[in-house]
């Protein structure tokens, strides 16, 4: 089963034996490539680029072109503040003054759709038959708090129509840029809402219900899948999002995933989240977010309707061999458990020796992989080392240790070795995660020579 | 004889009109303003504050119960005699400078304020500079920043720099929070306090100003 299958398979309620990986990597694709947040942002080709290395890194199954809440605000005349390493923030509301409701409707040629949609194209040429893809638009809700600020929460308790019509306007909008991002090729639309966390289950009921479920049966209609993403503590709201019809639904880690799981199922509701984004993915290392994720899918009642995701747009600067470990822990999950316990388990002694690195007879190349089988980082990698070592023959040495192997592990731990991929040469980490370019690596090789 | 009780839960439920006449008919019938306030308004919003926490109430729900105290204190304030009205202390709050994540810091505001202390909002996106000039000039007692993401958290320091370098950091009291701020963070930062949630920072606050 490709990719696409499994999450196709899996949004039209099907069984099937493995769980679909899904990274959110927004602006975060961008440090892959060497690009910033707000290049990825801005510039298709470089965004382009950005999301092809996502592909390949980190094998999704499904994946996001962008991620970025403000392409329907820009064009509404909310103003952005940019940022370098966070995609842009809307910092004023055209609406905070008045209560007149917008009548324009974005068009396809206006502000940044242009560039969501040329990425979109490429992408579906590129990657579209293996991966599923997901289009990302703002909510309603979230919409319309940026067109009138927080003034909204209260507005629903006072002036609760002009909340309804702007909910209304909002949800025109966000119709129009799904229909949009379907042409282009998006085999998921996922109407991202991350205020409908704040709102009790009654203001949901109230004021939510028939915008989100026009849009879900606009995008079902149109031969969608749809994904109702939320952030934050959505834990009340889960049954009343259910009920808006979504094929699934997407929370964070301030949702516990096995109780919301329970409420899912009951609606045959597709659920996907949630491995911490600061804690773990940002800040922990990658036997953290390989222990999480394994966890994760251990703390789930059964792992139908499910697919395993961060909790919301990653950081721009998470390590890249943490999504690795993710990857890997969703791909290969009891492979990984089975690291993760020879890694917590102190018992294992390293048996071999280390070479004597200062007195090396040729330059010695050693590739620490997850598995170069299953990982795609890793199968870059060694392949990499493979290249070089063809290159150089007999003038250097290499070798490939598989952290499958308990020894290995042994091994890693002796030569405090915290993030796989890597290469050493003599002894020294000189690639982690990145694939080196070859050009570099030869001249990296030739120093030791 | 007026009835504290009601006026609590009118003012849970938002009732601001409500709230409004009750605190009027209080102050005729001879009750002192400041027990009004202590007894009715601020002891409601603290009811507020802890089902908050625990989930029960959303942000609409805590913005609307802020209002009606406020349309309260439009009455108590000009009742009170000069004695009633000693400030308690002053809290210079904002957002850090590239965030625009204000909900949270609203809250805290409201809580700052519903345990009697004068808050000065800077709103969102405040760089540090401009923390340390407005705690300077308006005294205050405590610097309360807010930030939601991890790469603005780190503006925090800078407002600790920042205090240090104008010569005030021995007289205010940095305090920080957001959710992902912690203790650990705060400690490492070389900022005073670290609050969770809105409720515990109003009272770490009253606590600094009432020492
Ligand atoms: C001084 O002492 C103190 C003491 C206690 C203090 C304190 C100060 N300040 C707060 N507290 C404490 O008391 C309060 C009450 O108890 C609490 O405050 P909180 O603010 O925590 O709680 C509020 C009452 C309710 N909570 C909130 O208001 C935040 C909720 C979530 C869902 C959230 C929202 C609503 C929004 N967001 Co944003 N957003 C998320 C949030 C998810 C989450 N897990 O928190 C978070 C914070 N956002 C995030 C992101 C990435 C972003 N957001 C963005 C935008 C937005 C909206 C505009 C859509 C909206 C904000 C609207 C507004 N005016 O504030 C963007 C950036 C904006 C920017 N530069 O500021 C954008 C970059 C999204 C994008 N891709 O465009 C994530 C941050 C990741 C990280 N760790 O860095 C995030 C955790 C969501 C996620 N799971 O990915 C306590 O923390």
């Amino acid at each position: 089963m490709t990719g696409k299958e499994k999450v196709l398979a899996v949004l039209n309620k099907e069984k099937i034996a493995s769980i679909p990986w899904l990274p959110f990597a927004g602006v975060h694709s961008g440090r892959l490539k060497g690009y910033t947040a707000r290049e990825v942002s801005t510039d298709a080709a470089k965004l382009i680029e950005s999301l092809r290395e996502v592909n390949k890194l980190y094998k999704p199954d499904g994946q996001p072109i962008m991620f970025d809440l403000q392409i329907e605000a820009e064009i509404l005349g909310c103003e952005l503040l940019w940022s370098e390493d966070a995609p842009p923030t809307v910092s004023t509301h055209p609406l905070s003054d008045t209560a007149d409701i917008p009548e324009h409707i974005p068009a396809v040629n206006e502000g940044r759709i242009p560039l969501a949609i040329e990425a979109m194209k490429a992408m579906k040429g590129e990657i579209g038959d293996t991966t599923a893809l997901y289009g990302l638009i703002t909510g309603p809700f979230t919409l319309a708090s940026h067109l009138r600020g927080t003034n909204i929460f209260m507005d629903m308790i006072m002036n609760p129509s002009y909340v309804t019509e702007l909910l209304g306007y909002c949800t025109k909008v966000a119709k129009a840029v799904s229909t949009f991002y379907i042409e282009a090729g998006m085999d998921v639309i996922a109407v991202v809402d991350p205020l409908v966390s704040q709102i009790s289950p009654d203001h949901f009921g109230e004021f939510m219900d028939k915008p989100f479920a026009e849009v879900f049966d606009l995008i079902r209609a149109a031969g969608a899948k749809s994904s109702f993403f939320v952030c934050g503590n959505a834990s009340a709201n889960i049954a009343p999002m259910c009920k808006t019809r979504p094929d699934s639904i997407s929370v964070d880690e301030n949702v516990n995933l096995a109780t919301a799981k329970k409420i899912t199922d009951e609606y045959n509701v597709v659920i996907g989240g949630n491995i911490p984004l600061t804690s773990v993915m940002l800040f922990g290392t990658q036997q953290d977010n390989m222990k999480n994720t394994v966890d994760l899918i251990d703390s789930v009642d059964n792992t139908d309707l499910l697919i395993i995701a961060p909790g919301c747009d990653m950081p721009y600067a998470t390590p890249v061999e943490n999504t690795i470990g993710v990857q890997q822990a969703v791909h290969q999950t009891e492979q990984i458990r089975e690291m993760v316990k020879n890694y917590e388990g102190t018992e294992i002694e390293f048996e071999g020796e280390l070479p004597d690195y200062n007195n090396l007879e040729k330059p010695f190349i050693e590739v620490f992989t997850l598995d170069s089988i299953t990982c795609a980082a890793c199968t870059y990698m060694k392949a990499s080392a493979v290249d070089i070592k063809e290159h150089f023959g007999d003038k250097i040495d290499m070798i490939e240790y598989k952290y499958t192997d308990p020894q290995n592990i042994a091994r890693c731990k002796v030569m405090e070795v915290k993030q796989l991929p890597s290469i050493y040469i003599n002894g020294e980490l000189k690639y982690s995660s990145i694939i080196p370019n070859r050009s570099e690596f030869i001249a990296v090789v030739e120093k030791c020579l | 004889m007026a009835d504290f009780e009601k006026i609590s839960e009118l003012m849970q439920k938002g009732k601001a009109d409500e709230v409004k006449q009750l605190c009027a008919e209080a102050l005729e019938e001879g009750v002192a303003p400041k027990d009004v306030l202590d007894m009715a308004l601020l002891a409601a919003m603290n009811i507020v504050g802890v089902k908050f926490k625990n989930n029960e109430v959303f942000v609409p729900e805590v913005l609307i119960a802020a209002r009606a105290m406020n349309f309260g204190l439009e009455i108590l304030k000009p009742a009170m005699v000069d004695d009633d009205i000693e400030e308690i202390g002053k809290v210079v709050i904002g957002t850090v400078k590239g965030d625009l994540h204000d909900i949270g810091k609203n809250l805290v505001k409201i809580m700052f304020e519903g345990k009697g202390l004068t808050v000065i909002d800077l709103g969102a996106d405040v760089s540090a500079e401009k923390y340390v000039e407005a705690a300077s000039n308006e005294n205050a007692n405590v610097i309360a920043c807010s930030a939601l993401l991890t790469t603005t958290m780190t503006q925090m320091e800078a407002i600790v720099k920042a205090a240090e370098d104008a010569g005030i950091r021995d007289k205010v009291t940095i305090m920080v929070g957001g959710a992902p701020v912690t203790q650990k963070f705060c400690d490492s930062i070389g900022a005073d306090i670290y609050a969770a949630d809105a409720a515990t920072a109003s009272e770490k606050a009253l606590e600094v100003c009432t020492k």
